[in-house]
């Protein structure tokens, strides 16, 4: 029986993307809503 | 002048850095072009003597950043075949694929001097035609959200494993639903040849988006 060939599955073409996730826009939606505020809030001051 | 050749320590970095620098604004620069986040939380920079748009977002920010720490070992060794960043729509299916092919020519030397004028032409000319490309795609549906995949080989994960630990961004093996599209349409973007990369950055657009 043939032996499993270890170079070419070393060779082998793998595709990898991050386990985390970016932020949702949601999140990014809150935090641009909450800066505009504090800018708007210094800007009063 | 100084001269730099593939044997040098510190050739690969060199090619890493620049294209990492390179691939960070242009991640931006896709992300607010498709309207994957709220123009808001981008600011108007000038990087390759263009204008462009990056997001002032912290959180993006060291995403993207960790994304790319994570990437560069693979560039350096020239295991990183294509970079792409991926929109994919609420189910998390790709919508849209925007391929960077890279390869690293076989390069006996070449001047500091012109490797830095040239290929910031080259990158620039990558960066215009990224900020115009809406032209030439469909809108995307509401609620897209984005990642990156590296195509690399097996043997070549282990030059990621360091760095993946010391950021704490793992990554895993892509599965079917994240690399698979339905009858894409390709649209050409951009190409070069320098003496120390070759890149072509095309788009892989879903047909039905919605």
């Amino acid at each position: 029986q043939d032996e499993p060939n270890l170079s070419s599955d070393s060779d082998k073409k793998v595709i990898l993307l991050p386990c985390k996730n970016p932020p949702s826009r949601e999140r990014v939606n809150l935090w641009l809503e909450a800066k505009k505020q504090y800018e708007c809030l210094q800007k009063c001051r | 002048m100084t001269t730099l050749t593939r044997q040098d320590l510190n050739f690969g970095q060199v090619v890493a850095d620049i294209l990492c620098e390179f691939l960070e604004v242009a991640i931006h620069l896709i992300l607010y072009v498709r309207e994957v986040y709220p123009s808001g939380i981008f600011q108007k920079r000038k990087k390759y003597n263009v204008p462009v748009q990056m997001s002032c977002h912290p959180e993006l920010n060291q995403y993207i950043q960790d994304t790319l720490h994570c990437v560069k070992p693979l560039i350096e060794k020239n295991d990183a075949e294509k970079v792409v960043v991926v929109i994919m729509d609420k189910e998390h299916h790709p919508v849209e694929r925007f391929v960077f092919e890279i390869s690293q020519p076989p390069l006996l030397s070449i001047s500091s001097d012109t490797l830095l004028s040239h290929v910031e032409q080259l990158l620039r000319a990558f960066i215009l035609k990224i900020s115009v490309c809406d032209a030439v795609l469909n809108n995307n549906p509401p609620g897209c959200s984005f990642t990156v995949l590296v195509h690399t080989r097996d043997a070549a994960t282990r030059n990621m494993e360091k760095v993946q630990v010391i950021k704490d961004f793992p990554w895993i093996v892509a599965d079917e639903q994240e690399v698979h599209m339905q009858e894409p349409r390709l649209i050409p973007l951009k190409t070069m040849t320098s003496d120390i990369v070759k890149m072509q950055l095309y788009v892989e657009e879903r047909a039905q988006k919605t």
